[in-house]
């Protein structure tokens, strides 16, 4: 029923074929200080910002940021602090107490400040929300100006799942007063290396 | 250029100081204008209200009265639009295509067609700029907050040659003022609110003389103006532009 | 009852009005500054328009492309051609799975199929998770806009409402307090869902994905919880290809609230291993707008809220004035192609100012849909006869100059001279609140006649 009658109602009633626009990218191209304005909207956005020179600092500053983290996932080598393996097989609502997840980003856009995080980076998919803070490391050379740079970028990846994040979550539902920290991470940090 | 004079019906009723003042100005301006005395409405108010096929007599009939002439001139921004937009109702012949083309709003028409300024206007008050929605939406008479464009607008330009004239900025530069045509009376309640946030604005501001280029924005204003004695007046921009010491 | 009754009520209170007023044009004001910080936007909302106007000319290939690539990749695609296969899809999903407790995000979709009253009727719980739509659902109201659903609610009465469901200790409406003990309820919900209901805010021909947006978090928590998920999507959220998310998701967000981006905007391409994932491609009077010329383009809509945002008239008259699923500007041009009768005062709640237009980033021609609506509606609707009968003679009077001159010369001798009490009865709604002009002595006519004898 449904497929067959909805498709032939549209070939009755749809238009001629409208070309599809091609995009002329350089429009949007920008002269701007990517990591600067990455810095600037991560902020904005709700989120924080730390760097590090060297990335054997980054247990230590993560310390600094998040000293009573006690349930930590580590899903990087970079660092030490993880309280809790987890794996392919791991049940999601096991993660329901967790204080702190380190993960890396893979690049980030500078013109709206998120991060594009993908499966590849947390083998559990709720990692990222259920967690209370969030930590994503990340390298400042990776930086994209804008949207449609960063589709290229993700173009050949495996597709499963994956997302761009900006920010903790937050929502302002109640009488437009933005509260941070809805049903997602209370908190994300970002740190440059 | 021979200049055929529209004077819409309400302004002919309503406000014929609105059109005297027009008419001079154009004469000082020295444009060879002619007033084609049959004139009744163009339509608008029957569009709006979803009859517009009701409205083709008096379509024709304007293009009746104004085909002769080079260039058609209204002091009133939204039936200027309705020619431009809503004359696609009539069989597009080459006398309804060269109306269509060639109707200007005042201010447009100064600024636009003739490129010239006003000389010797003075009028020395605080002034608020309506910029009434179908002028500056509809036919461009400035840039529009919504759009990320260079901003613009011819009726400012016009005002700020005026001597003395002190033009004061509002905190909401182009919202709706509820007139609306109809939409006064079927939606009466909330034509009457958005009037009222529309003058206190321009209370907020300073302002002493509300203008703008469609008399019938103003005519809504007026009203409430007037019921709730308010200390501000309207008047319209051709009167302004025409005031002299 | 129609818009203007409604809008009538809702502006007794012009304290509330003003709040109401005020809290949409923040959201406005913040969406203007986000805008002038894109360079190029005016070349996105083209390109955005145009790629829009290409799905709508290719549909039916880009669905067919699109299911093909979803099942590839272990999605479970169904069809459904009105609102109740809609819903009875989804209820045999979830029967299959003897889900009971369903948490659902935001889906303008199944607010417009009606489908939590469907499956609460089947003994199925269904919770909205976005914490406005929480809000109108304790409420039992329908929300009242499509990305603020709780906007009409001061924090008092979520205080309230709060107190009452969630047993909450009273805080003056602490939206920090209101929105961690809503977090602490809606959690427990998650984790206890047995199927996750999700919106699309777009679907990938391409690559037979589909992308969620939200800032709470709170589709995804409900997704990667639950082993089932169903994302329920109108045929028009599909675009061709994945770079194309690069155009839409810099203008929905900056758009709907200012943001340059939600906080989270989810990429599903397949299920977890050991899950499902459903989606259901609605049609429900689609395709029928699809072949309306003049309103094909309000297909166009990202379901980003500006329109109304920007409305002077919605801003003024509250969503639920509009009484249909999706208010304010673009409601009052889709709404009219599902129950003309019904919805016939929408096309009217407009001055035709045309803000609309200028935000949508789609750059649907709003302002002029609903002109072109009013005509549809005059035709096909009975309209009251005086109303009719009135019209139809000034568009008769209107093309004959000597008798409209007369009556006009005699209604200004009526306005002049006839008493107060008469001139503003109750007949008179102008009157109400607004005086008359001052009527002159003669009219522009009789002056220049006069001046030309005497000149």
């Amino acid at each position: 029923m449904g497929r067959e009658a909805i498709l032939n109602s549209i070939k009755k009633n749809k238009p001629e074929l409208v070309n599809i626009p091609k995009i002329d990218i350089q429009l949007f191209d920008e002269e701007i200080d990517l990591v600067e304005t990455f810095k600037n909207n991560v902020q904005l956005v709700g989120g924080s910002i730390a760097e590090i020179n060297q990335i054997n600092n980054l247990d230590s500053e993560i310390k600094k940021l998040y000293p009573n983290a006690k349930n930590i996932v580590t899903h990087i080598p970079e660092s030490n602090l993880g309280t809790i393996e987890i794996t392919n097989e791991t049940t999601p609502h096991s993660l329901k107490n967790v204080d702190l997840t380190i993960i890396k980003g893979e690049f980030g856009i500078s013109e709206n400040g998120a991060v594009w995080i993908s499966e590849d980076q947390f083998p559990i998919r709720v990692l990222p929300f259920i967690t209370n803070d969030l930590v994503i490391l990340l390298q400042k050379e990776s930086l994209c100006l804008h949207m449609y740079n960063a589709y290229k970028k993700i173009f050949d990846r495996r597709r499963t799942f994956g997302l761009f994040i900006s920010g903790p979550s937050k929502t302002a539902d109640i009488e437009q007063c933005l509260v941070i920290g809805a049903q997602g991470a209370m908190n994300l940090t970002v740190i440059l290396v | 250029m021979k200049v055929g004079l529209f004077i819409p019906c309400y302004i002919n009723q309503l406000y014929p100081n609105v059109a005297i003042a027009t008419l001079e100005l154009l004469e000082k301006l020295n444009v060879d204008v002619y007033y084609p005395l049959n004139q009744t409405c163009c339509g608008q108010p029957l569009g709006n209200s979803g009859y517009e096929s009701d409205a083709k007599g008096a379509c024709q009939l304007f293009v009746e009265n104004f085909k002769e002439y080079d260039v058609v001139v209204g002091p009133s921004g939204s039936c200027v639009h309705h020619i431009v937009e809503h004359f696609d109702l009539l069989p597009q012949t080459e006398e309804v295509k060269k109306i269509r083309n060639n109707t200007f709003e005042l201010c447009e028409f100064i600024v636009k067609v003739l490129g010239k300024k006003i000389e010797g206007a003075s009028f020395p008050h605080k002034v608020g700029l309506h910029k009434s929605c179908h002028g500056l939406r509809g036919l461009k008479l400035g840039s529009c907050s919504e759009k990320v464009e260079p901003y613009f607008s011819i009726e400012e330009d016009l005002l700020n040659e005026v001597e003395g004239l002190e033009l004061m900025s509002l905190n909401r530069k182009d919202e709706c003022c509820g007139f609306g045509g109809t939409f006064s009376v079927f939606e009466e309640a909330i034509s009457v609110k958005m009037g009222k946030d529309k003058i206190q604005d321009h209370l907020d501001n300073g302002v002493e003389i509300i203008t703008g280029a469609d008399h019938s924005c103003l005519m809504h204003l007026e009203g409430l103006i007037n019921r709730n004695k308010q200390p501000i007046k309207v008047m319209h921009i051709a009167e302004i532009l025409n005031s002299s010491l | 009852m129609s818009h203007s009754k409604k809008a009538k009520i809702f502006n007794k209170n012009e304290d509330k009005v003003n709040w109401h007023d005020k809290a949409l044009w923040f959201v406005r004001e913040k969406r203007d500054v986000a805008a002038n910080k894109v360079k190029g936007w005016e070349h996105l909302r083209d390109y955005a328009s145009g790629i829009k106007a290409n799905v709508l000319s290719n549909l039916d290939n880009y669905l067919v492309e699109f299911e093909s690539n979803a099942i590839k990749n272990g999605i479970k695609v169904h069809w459904a051609s009105n609102a109740e296969e809609h819903n009875t899809i989804v209820h045999k999903i979830l029967q299959k799975h003897n889900a009971k407790n369903i948490v659902k995000s935001k889906s303008m979709l199944t607010e417009e199929c009606h489908l939590n009253p469907y499956l609460e009727a089947q003994g199925i719980e269904v919770v909205d998770t976005d914490l406005g739509e929480y809000i109108v659902q304790i409420a039992k109201e329908a929300p009242s806009h499509i990305v603020l659903p709780a906007i009409h609610k001061t924090k008092e009465e979520v205080d309230e409402l709060f107190q009452e469901h969630l047993g909450t200790t009273p805080s003056n409406g602490n939206p920090e307090y209101l929105t961690n003990e809503a977090r602490k309820h809606l959690r427990s919900k998650f984790l206890n869902a047995d199927a996750a209901i999700t919106g699309v805010n777009f679907a990938v021909a391409e690559t037979g994905g589909f992308v969620v947006c939200t800032n709470e978090g709170n589709a995804d928590m409900g997704a990667h919880l639950a082993k089932v998920h169903i994302a329920c999507m109108g045929i028009e959220k599909i675009i061709p290809k994945e770079e194309h998310l690069g155009i839409f998701l810099c203008l929905l967000a900056r758009s709907a609230t200012g943001q340059p981006i939600t906080t989270y905007s989810s990429h599903f391409n397949k299920p977890i291993e050991g899950n499902e994932m459903h989606i259901v491609i609605v049609d429900n009077g689609r395709t029928e707008q699809l072949n309306r010329e003049d309103f094909r383009s309000s297909l166009h809509c990202i379901r980003c809220g500006a329109c109304m945002n920007t409305c002077p008239i919605y801003r003024r008259s509250g969503g639920h004035s509009y009484d249909a699923t999706i208010p304010g500007p673009i409601g009052s041009i889709l709404s009219p192609g599902k129950d003309l009768k019904k919805h016939s005062s929408l096309p009217f709640a407009s001055t035709l100012c045309g803000s609309c237009t200028n935000v949508c980033p789609v750059k649907i021609n709003i302002h002029e849909q609903l002109y072109k609506w009013r005509q549809i509606v005059v035709k096909d609707v009975k309209q009251p006869f005086v109303k009719k009968v009135v019209l139809k003679i000034t568009g008769w009077l209107m093309a004959r100059p000597k008798l409209f001159n007369l009556l006009g010369k005699s209604g200004r001798f009526i306005l002049k001279y006839a008493p107060r009490f008469v001139v503003y009865s109750k007949l008179n709604a102008w009157g109400n609140a607004r005086e008359l002009p001052k009527i002159e002595k003669q009219n522009f006519n009789q002056w220049y006649k006069n001046r030309n004898k005497n000149g």
